[in-house]
């Protein structure tokens, strides 16, 4: 009877374990957008395989100790049939077990600390032989985007990234408002971008590929809608990028006179033109035209997302990011003005305006 | 009141000394004595178990609250996109739901804890400074009630981060008064907590009962201990960093401003150096209290007792030399980075081998599941699991991709629920019958268990993929595309789950105090002095001072040999002097909070009374009573009482 019921047990306990096995089979894929799961590049991949390896320590401790406990409870769990006078032996402890154990423990820390101190070390300082075709980009993290200057190509671009695949990337982490942290999980780990601070980091695309990051450093309001690209591309297309930014915008809004309309919607191009320069210019830049506080639309028609990363860009999201941006994005400055300035709460904008500057937007490709 | 009451005073009990101080020198509040009104009595209480029943049942109250704020934050991502709630008000929900549940409800359950059982297991009458205790009490409540007050005012709760890293916590970037709410009721708290910290290391070291030498202390008393080392030593470095932030904030100075020349992340450093010292200081109670369930439902001693405090030691010494691990990503550089990377793998050391010590004692044991027992053994697997995250996140390399993400929040509800709160409610279903002389229902704890255990499982372990999968903490909401959707709404159903799984405790805890039946003075056949008295005890604790002689010295008098009995020492002939009540706890207490509230205040307009500019005036009330108060408590005098107890009331008398 007992050892029927024994078997029984062991069998629940068999079919139990797998079961949680195969349904952690089930949890995959991990391939998700921004899965640190599915490196794409030699810094997370270094990162991941340590992360695997601090996962099988681990898992083989919880199943060992947790296995130890899960036998200890049912081995010396009181039964109905016990004499209830019955006093286990009161034992107080044994010196070598726990001196065995401390030892035990501390080997399964060196196994871990030994990839980490190497992989502080890949992490800070970017291999040798990936320096030399490196490129820079100055990261400046903004209440609620990201401003990516590539100072070598004379290039300010916001919210999407473009890197070269198979060539290291450098980049400067800078602040002007509150801290934010710069992360795109399938190329590198996150790193602070802190007011008067100047953190740097690498980080490398294998392959091309389009790469979704966040701030992950709690930034306010809007931290949850901070999001950004990088798009890393083989390397004639970075070139023809690069190119293309350093020729310019495709309508220059210097001379608006300049703009000739051959159709309904160049006409309507040339209005949001005017509005461009009407309600925007004094933060946004288009070419060498316009201010500095909010994100550079040189290229924006190019861009896949708007409002950092947050929206797919098209005609319809465009829209509604202008027409009610503090409901798209509570908080932002583009609504309220930055520090006591004019913001959108401030001026009346109409329809036809809000759709010729779609118009105008999306035309800079 | 059964027992006969002699109202003399102290002095004249002994023949009078003519300069003794029978009461208030002034004669303005007279200490309320024995048999005074029962609110009179518990607004003025000075005896610890009183104390501990209001810290209790307050914490329990802002547990409840701080779960509701949580469920909300569940419900608003339970889906992509959502938009229950704006993005504001959920960063203040997270906000207030961190600071509440560190400051207000698991801090002072350990609170409770300590006052109760601590007193009783070192054979001790009351803490060393009762009064001192009944200040700690009322600043801690008023505290929490500052805090919750920053929902009623215009801007409401700061949105800002239990963290409240600088520099969003500035004027420009936090302009609200939340933040000051935030800032100050931290200060008021701290101010608590260190005068209860102060308090317990004075009474383990001076008021044990003869032969009860710090070895043979119960490990809870020892964590008590320990517990109220770290909380002198961390709380001085937040206070300091609220202070420079109120100063930033208000009276124009740099500290934490990059522009003008301020660091940051200087507010990092001396956060942290405070806050990873109180994650220590919220575990080490929950230790303490799975160190003395477990020997009593395995019925055998602690294995490795020297080694269970000697390590829990080692893990508060340890605490305060790791505080960088927060800090990973913010540019450390190598060596910073190296060391605190093998300092934090250090303490997993110690934290193991405490693991390692329950199961050996449970190895050999006659093993009963009451509810204590089922979260006790809850409590060493899912803080297990919590440990192991913490060792992943003690690799640097992973931590940069772990960091502020889901994977830690479900590292710390690992550690925090599964581990705090798990033996919290261990401890409350231990000692709810010496606190209460009831007993609580198995079933419905048993029950309450399961659906914790289930509930907080489904709630987070979800969130170990959700982090790995790349979603950030703090945000509000997520694009549909991430992912992410499914394993949110498993975790918003298990929030659910583990909610109802709390409010059954909390019913059942109410109406157990209400309408239980009574049962034995020791129904756990228990092993430490706190059971060799009533329950509950009398206000007296002991009738005569216990004369310990060995550890587990209620096990040894039921079941070892005669010479190590516990020995009561002489009657006192006056019989037990019991000191008065005081109102000055609660006046100082109003005091520091009317304070603390006008420099919360003191920039904003008064409504309806023209002529006040602002609400500066409440600094000068406040501190002006603060100040009067403690004078007059200085000046008070002992007072007191004599009991006589009855042996009909009390077996041991």
């Amino acid at each position: 009877m007992s050892d029927s019921n024994a078997k029984f047990r062991t069998l629940t306990l068999l079919v139990l374990l797998a079961g949680s096995v195969l349904l952690t089979g089930c949890l995959g894929p991990w391939d998700q957008k921004q899965s640190a799961l599915d490196p794409r590049g030699p810094l997370a991949q270094d990162q991941y395989n340590t992360f695997m390896v601090t996962l099988y320590v681990t898992g083989f401790l919880f199943v060992t100790v947790g296995g130890t406990l899960l036998y200890t409870v049912w081995r010396f769990r009181s039964r109905k049939t016990d004499d209830p006078n019955t006093i286990p032996k009161q034992s107080h402890g044994h010196p070598v077990i726990e001196l065995g154990l401390v030892l035990a423990s501390a080997a399964m820390l060196v196994v871990i600390a030994v990839p980490t101190i190497r992989g502080i070390v890949y992490m800070e300082n970017m291999p040798k032989d990936l320096h030399d075709d490196a490129i820079v980009i100055n990261v400046t993290g903004l209440q609620w985007w990201w401003e990516f200057e590539y100072p070598e190509e004379g290039i300010v671009t916001a919210n999407e990234m473009y890197i070269p695949a198979g060539r290291a990337v450098h980049l400067n982490l800078r602040a002007d408002d509150v801290i934010h942290s710069f992360w795109v999980p399938k190329l590198a780990g996150k790193k602070d971008l802190i007011p008067g601070q100047e953190n740097e980091m690498w980080m490398k695309a294998d392959e091309p590929g389009y790469f979704y990051g966040q701030c992950a450093e709690f930034c306010g309001d809007s931290h949850a809608y901070m999001l950004f690209r990088v798009i890393a591309v083989p390397e004639e297309e970075y070139r023809a990028w690069i190119e293309k930014y350093q020729e310019g915008p495709a309508i220059d809004i210097a001379d608006p006179g300049a703009w000739e309309p051959d159709d309904a919607h160049e006409e309507l191009i040339g209005k949001g033109i005017d509005a461009f320069r009407r309600h925007c210019v004094s933060c946004h830049r288009v070419g060498d035209q316009g201010g500095l506080t909010g994100p550079n639309l040189s290229h924006f028609g190019s861009r896949t997302t708007l409002a950092a990363g947050w929206l797919d860009n098209n005609p319809e999201n465009l829209h509604r990011w202008l027409a009610e941006p503090e409901r798209v994005k509570p908080g932002n400055l583009m609504y309220y003005g930055l520090q006591g300035m004019t913001g959108l709460k401030d001026i009346e904008i109409s329809d036809e305006e809000i759709e010729a500057m779609v118009a105008f937007l999306l035309a800079l490709e | 009141m059964a027992e006969s009451i002699v109202h003399d005073t102290h002095s004249s009990a002994k023949g009078g000394h003519a300069g003794a101080p029978q009461k208030s020198f002034f004669g303005l509040l007279k200490r309320p004595g024995e048999g005074c009104h029962p609110v009179i009595d518990w607004l003025t209480t000075v005896d610890h178990k009183k104390i501990a029943i209001m810290y209790g049942a307050a914490a329990l109250f802002f547990l409840v609250l701080g779960g509701v704020e949580a469920l909300i934050i569940r419900w608003q991502l339970a889906g992509p996109e959502r938009e229950m709630i704006s993005a504001r008000f959920y960063n203040q929900l997270f906000t207030m739901h961190g600071t509440t549940m560190i400051f207000l409800a698991v801090m002072p359950l350990g609170a409770a804890f300590f006052n109760y059982i601590m007193p009783l297991q070192i054979g001790a009458r009351d803490v060393a400074f009762p009064r001192l205790n009944a200040f700690s009490l009322w600043v801690f409540l008023l505290g929490g009630v500052l805090l919750n007050l920053s929902w009623f005012f215009p801007g409401g709760a700061p949105p800002v981060g239990w963290f409240a890293y600088a520099p969003l916590t500035s004027s420009t970037y936090s302009p609200g008064i939340g933040t000051d709410f935030w800032v100050l009721s931290l200060q008021v708290l701290g101010i608590s907590s260190l005068a209860a910290a102060f308090n317990f290391i004075a009474t383990i070291i001076n008021m044990r009962a003869p032969g009860l030498s710090m070895m043979r202390l119960p490990v809870f008393t020892w964590m008590t201990l320990i517990t109220s080392f770290l909380i002198i030593l961390a709380f001085p470095a937040i206070t300091i960093a609220l202070v420079q932030l109120m100063f930033d904030r208000n009276f124009g100075t740099f500290f934490f401003e990059a522009g003008e020349g301020g660091r940051p992340i200087l507010w990092q450093h001396l956060f942290w150096i405070f806050g990873h010292p109180e994650v220590y200081i919220l575990i080490l109670p929950a230790m303490g209290i799975i160190s003395e369930v477990l020997p009593v439902f395995a019925r055998k001693p602690l294995f490795g007792y020297p080694i269970i405090v000697f390590s829990g030691a080692v893990i508060g010494v340890l605490g305060f030399a790791v505080w960088s691990h927060h800090m990973f990503t913010t540019g450390l550089g190598v060596i910073a980075l190296s060391a605190f990377a093998l300092l934090t793998m250090l303490i997993a050391i110690p934290t193991g081998v405490k693991i390692f010590n329950w199961i050996g004692t449970l190895w050999g044991g006659r093993i009963r599941f009451d509810t204590p027992m089922l979260f006790a053994i809850g409590f060493i697997s899912m803080f297990m699991i919590g440990g192991f995250t913490g060792i992943m996140h003690a690799s640097v390399p992973v931590d940069t991709q772990q960091h502020d993400t889901y994977f830690v929040v479900a590292h710390f509800h690992y550690v925090l629920i599964g581990g705090s709160i798990m033996a919290l409610l261990a401890g409350i279903y231990y000692w709810f019958p010496k606190v209460s002389g009831k007993q609580l229902s198995e079933r419905w704890g048993k029950i309450s268990f399961w659906l914790v255990l289930a509930g907080f499982n489904l709630a987070f372990f979800p969130m170990h993929f959700l982090g790995m999968t790349g979603m950030p903490r703090r945000t509000h909401t997520y694009r549909a595309d991430m992912g992410w959707t499914e394993w949110n709404v498993w975790s918003t159903v298990g929030a659910f789950i583990l909610g109802l799984g709390m409010a059954i405790f909390v019913g059942q805890i109410i109406y157990t105090a209400w309408k239980g039946r009574r049962c034995k003075a020791d129904p756990w056949d228990s092993r430490t002095l706190e059971w060799a008295t009533t329950s509950p005890p009398q206000a007296y604790n002991f009738p005569r001072t216990p004369i310990v002689k060995t550890r587990d010295q209620v096990w040894a008098d039921k079941y070892d040999s005669e010479e190590i009995h516990l020995e009561w020492g002489p009657e006192e002939e006056h019989g037990i002097h019991m000191p008065d009540r005081s109102w000055y706890p609660l006046f100082a207490g109003i005091g520091l909070f009317i304070f603390a509230l006008g420099w919360v205040l003191f920039k904003e307009p008064v409504p309806f009374i023209p002529g006040f500019a602002n609400f500066l005036h409440l600094q000068v009330v406040g501190f002006s009573l603060l100040m009067l108060s403690i004078y007059l408590w200085a000046l008070e005098g002992p007072g007191g009482y004599h009991l006589h107890p009855d042996k009909s009331k009390d077996p041991y008398a």
